[in-house]
């Protein structure tokens, strides 16, 4: 931040809150991890990360975060483009609509899914004829955290694709470029950030979900419920262990997916 | 006003606020009580008597697998007057010291009786046929979905297991157990059994493994199966013990569906704990608890020589078997 | 003339809160046609329009003689610049410029096609520029290279000095035209600002509520404006309400405020109560010298100074003659023409510089 040097008192003492504040923030999110990776025993880490299980576990939770943002992206972005382009009278209650996974309590989005992925659900039936089942498969983890965290994808996208001025897509149209190649060349690639920071909440969200996968599937074990798990059978010891190795790779996660979305664009135009 | 000021002030009043808000009820005491999940229903009705006898105090239940109770009070010590579970044994394994960890009770009490059973729906697969005479060629079918809890984490789980190897004793079926479980695989076990109620509502499975109380209190169809394999009847309990479960935890001989309670020593309120369990031991208790589907004991079996005055009258010792 | 490289022919479509009415409108090789009109007048639905992005209601569109019916935009051959030029921000210069070629497959070719037009608008220098950095006649070049590559037959630029300051604007007005001029392609140009209809316009055309009320040649637009509106917006200064008094040869006579006058135009019938406009430039203010007589076919009015306005080398005199008349002077000749306020004052006005407005078209 620059001082304002007509008045140097006022944006200084600004300054200062505004940092304190955000101190305050960083520590509530910090303290709690110190704490868990303080109070952890190296014994204990030994034992969950030469587990085959634990590790089996993490590996699946990556896997069903993985599909789930990438069905995230699929069907997620086009709606965003669609939101953020177009008027419409149902245009409030779709952008509401988009909003409702976030409110629903847990359990009660994994039974809502129960309903219409499970074997006698309107879409379970008709996928068990074809041999895809959502009971305790990796389907059934990728529904659920896809409905838990396609929210984060849409919002973040259509802001992004609100950014771009339209009459920059009608230029490219005029230079000779059909509507997909604009898509491809001018629109996403000015979008890019809002989309990416979007998928990147959604993976967030995906791996770390509980309560909605739980219902569906409880085998295969996701890492949250392994967790779970080691906790009712051994203690708090492997329990945060485990949480530990998830937080890490999560991190690396999260580290990839920021380097992709901000490192290797030269010109993004706004936000440069 | 300029900005500065306007964020300091902002800053200091909701700190202010959070500070100064008044506790609400200040002379309350508050009774916490962990307690299985299976006991939700009859101890709601029994906190609000006990509410309602007793002036100025809330009771502030939380309900789970009982061993998840437990390690709340030994693992993440949280402080709680009254632990009740769905197994007597959850008592003496976590909380009596063994294995080095810190001992947080003495005694324990059993106070009621549940059974297993499998409960279903008009809708199961074949469920119109299905009896207390047949019902383990029916489950065996090819095609039935069978729901039940972990075995490695909770009771029912592994009680289920072990009614199970019970039942291929007393009708003369080697196979039984592994040709019923085979309709159990793993994905349809949950960590606790009510998880998969929903489960049996929307038919994605077609029987539940699970407590008699619990097909009471949700209306659902249940099989009443031969106290001697149910775990229902403390006087089964030699035969009982044949029934063996094989767990990540090791192997456990079958033991009577008891459901325990203590106090432990970090109990913040244990008088009051006290009282609220001799009401619970006491004619209007066991009421509820019979009219939820629980089966009772007059008197209560106690276990351990430090059972608290107000109770130990309402006890007699645990019979050895 | 040679056949119009843009026809429009009773173009209409509702879009919301903007519609176009009936618009026929044709533009010949090399011409460049200013459209100006107030806010939510149509003129950026319009040059949308013809570029494809609208369909529409009524009428057709033919660019170099072909029916755009079907035609979606990438096929149109238009190019479009709007305010601030419109580069993508993401693309260096170059690839700017390049952006349009592709399509047309040639990729060994394209890298020296972009070279070409690079050199000539003078911009191989900035070849990997982030477009931020440039300078406005920078990114017009840029602009006008990045649509050439594309082989336009037609251009189509929505206000894009309006963000500019005025002295750069003159010099970025100066070059596009230049470039116009020089490439003969012909362009539809929506603009605020008047001094792009005198300097850049062959024609200019005013659009008000999605229908073309005047199009033709400036003069004809500031001499000649079709209805009270188009005077008002073209800010046309006098702008007086008459009484027909009858006719006077090739002409009609008037009365305003008691004041006769004498119009030369040979206008079909202007009712018995027009309106008369005429150009505060085109009033004389006499010096109190000249002590001539009027000549027929000039008209000669005296009244009383009421305000001066000075505004740099021009002072706006409005003189009180029975009505308000609005008369330019230069400020240093405001003493030895005597006019002070409350001084007497004489202005002459020519026959054929007074414009009637028929009754009916007011």
């Amino acid at each position: 931040m620059r001082h304002d040097a007509s008045s140097p008192a006022t944006s200084r003492g600004a300054y200062l809150v505004a940092w304190l504040l955000a101190s305050v923030l960083l520590a509530f999110i910090l303290l709690p991890l110190l704490d868990l990776a303080v109070n952890q025993t190296r014994a204990g880490l030994a034992r969950v990360a030469g587990s085959m299980d634990a590790l089996d576990a993490v590996r699946l939770s990556v896997e069903g975060a993985g599909l789930a943002t990438l069905a995230a992206a699929l069907f997620g972005v086009p709606l965003a483009y669609g939101l953020a382009r177009n008027e419409f009278r149902a245009k409030g209650l779709v952008s509401a609509l988009v909003d409702i996974p976030l409110a629903v309590p847990h359990t009660v989005a994994g039974i809502a899914l129960l309903f219409v992925f499970g074997r006698q659900g309107i879409v379970g039936a008709p996928a068990s004829a074809l041999g895809i089942q959502f009971w305790g498969t990796l389907a059934g983890i990728v529904v659920a955290m896809l409905f838990v965290s396609v929210p984060y994808t849409v919002n973040a996208a259509r802001i992004g694709f609100e950014a771009v001025d339209p009459r920059l897509e009608r230029v490219a149209r005029t230079l000779g470029l059909g509507p997909w190649a604009v898509l491809a060349r001018v629109t996403l690639p000015l979008a890019w950030r809002g989309i990416m920071t979007g998928l990147t909440l959604t993976f967030a969200r995906a791996i770390g979900e509980f309560g909605a996968v739980v219902i569906l599937v409880y085998y295969p074990m996701t890492a949250p419920v392994k967790i779970y798990e080691l906790f009712i059978r051994y203690g708090l010891d492997e329990a945060t262990a485990l949480s530990l190795v998830l937080l890490a790779v999560s991190l690396a996660l999260f580290i990839l997916l920021r380097y992709f979305a901000y490192g290797r664009r030269r010109n993004l135009g706004a936000g440069r | 006003m300029n900005a500065t000021r306007a964020m300091a002030m902002a800053a200091i009043l909701l700190l202010a606020g959070a500070a100064l808000a008044p506790p609400a009820h200040a002379e309350e005491t508050k009774l916490t009580i962990f307690a299985a999940g299976t006991l939700a229903v009859p101890f709601r009705t029994i906190d609000r008597a006990f509410e309602a006898k007793n002036a100025n105090v809330a009771v502030q239940p939380q309900f789970g697998g009982s061993v998840k109770m437990a390690k709340q009070i030994t693992e993440l010590h949280m402080p709680a007057d009254i632990l009740a579970v769905a197994d007597y044994n959850v008592i003496p394994k976590y909380l009596f010291g063994a294995n080095g960890k810190p001992r947080l009770a003495d005694w324990y009490v059993g106070f009621a009786r549940n059974a297993i059973t499998f409960v279903y729906t008009p809708k199961s697969k074949f469920a119109s046929e299905i009896d207390a005479k047949n019902w383990y060629k029916i489950l065996a079918r090819r095609g039935v979905e069978i729901g039940r809890s972990d075995p490695d984490t909770d009771p029912s789980g592994y009680q289920t297991v072990q009614m199970l190897a019970l039942a291929a004793k007393y009708y003369h079926a080697p196979g039984l157990a592994s040709s019923v479980l085979a309709n159990a695989p793993l994905k349809n076990m949950r960590d606790t059994e009510t998880s998969l109620i929903a489960a049996l509502q929307l038919g994605q499975i077609d029987y539940l493994a699970i407590y008699r109380s619990d097909a009471l209190q949700h209306r659902l169809k249940f099989l009443d199966l031969p106290s001697e394999i149910n775990l229902s009847d403390p006087t089964h309990a030699a035969f009982y013990k044949t029934g063996i479960a094989h767990t990540k935890n090791g192997a456990l001989e079958g033991k009577p569906i008891v459901y325990a309670l203590t106090i432990p020593s970090v109990a913040p309120h244990p008088a009051l704990a006290a009282k609220y369990i001799a009401y619970l031991l006491g004619p209007e208790g066991r009421k509820v608890l019979a009219a939820d589907g629980f089966g009772t004991f007059e008197p209560a079996y106690a276990v351990g020589t430090k059972v608290p005055a107000a109770i130990h009258g309402l006890t007699a010792p645990w019979p050895s078997s | 003339m040679s056949a119009p490289i843009l026809a429009l022919e009773k173009v209409s479509l509702s879009l919301g809160a903007f519609a176009l009415k009936g618009i026929d409108l044709a533009l010949a090789s090399g011409e460049i046609l200013t459209l100006m009109g107030p806010n939510g007048a149509g003129k950026s639905v319009l040059l949308e329009t013809v570029a494809g992005f609208h369909a529409l209601a009524a009428g057709s569109i033919a660019i170099g003689g072909a029916d755009m019916a079907r035609v979606p935009p990438e096929r149109r051959h238009v190019g479009f610049i709007f305010q601030n030029f419109g580069l993508f921000p993401h693309m260096s210069v170059a690839e700017n410029v390049a952006i349009g070629l592709a399509r047309r497959g040639r990729a060994g070719g394209i890298a020296s096609e972009v070279g070409e037009l690079l050199e000539r608008f003078g911009l191989a220098a900035l070849a990997d520029r982030d477009p931020a950095d440039l300078s406005p006649g920078e990114k017009q070049r840029t602009a006008l290279a990045r649509c050439l590559a594309t082989r336009p037959a037609l251009f189509l630029l929505d206000e894009p000095f309006s963000a500019i300051d005025a002295r750069t604007s003159d010099a970025l007005r100066a070059e596009l035209k230049a470039f116009l001029i020089e490439s003969r392609i012909p362009a539809l140009f929506v603009t605020h600002d008047i001094r792009d209809v005198a300097a850049l316009g062959d024609r200019a055309a005013v659009m008000r509520a999605g229908a073309l009320v005047q199009i033709g040649v400036p003069d004809a637009l500031f001499r000649r404006p079709a209805s009270r509106f188009v005077a008002e917006f073209l800010g046309v200064e006098n702008l007086l309400a008459a009484r027909t008094l009858g006719r006077a040869g090739a002409g009609h006579w008037f009365e305003v405020a008691g004041r006769a006058l004498h119009v030369a135009e040979a206008e079909d019938d202007p009712g018995p109560a027009p309106l008369l406009s005429v150009r505060a430039g085109d009033v004389r203010i006499l010096s109190p010298s000249d002590v001539s007589h009027a000549r027929p076919g000039l008209n000669r009015l005296s009244g009383i100074v009421a305000r001066l306005a000075p505004d740099g080398p021009l002072t706006r005199v409005t003189l009180d003659c029975g009505f308000d008349l609005v008369a330019y002077a230069l400020s240093r000749s405001i003493g030895e023409l005597g006019l002070d306020p409350g001084a007497a004052a004489t202005v002459e006005i020519d026959a054929r510089d007074v414009h009637v407005i028929a009754e009916s078209r007011i």
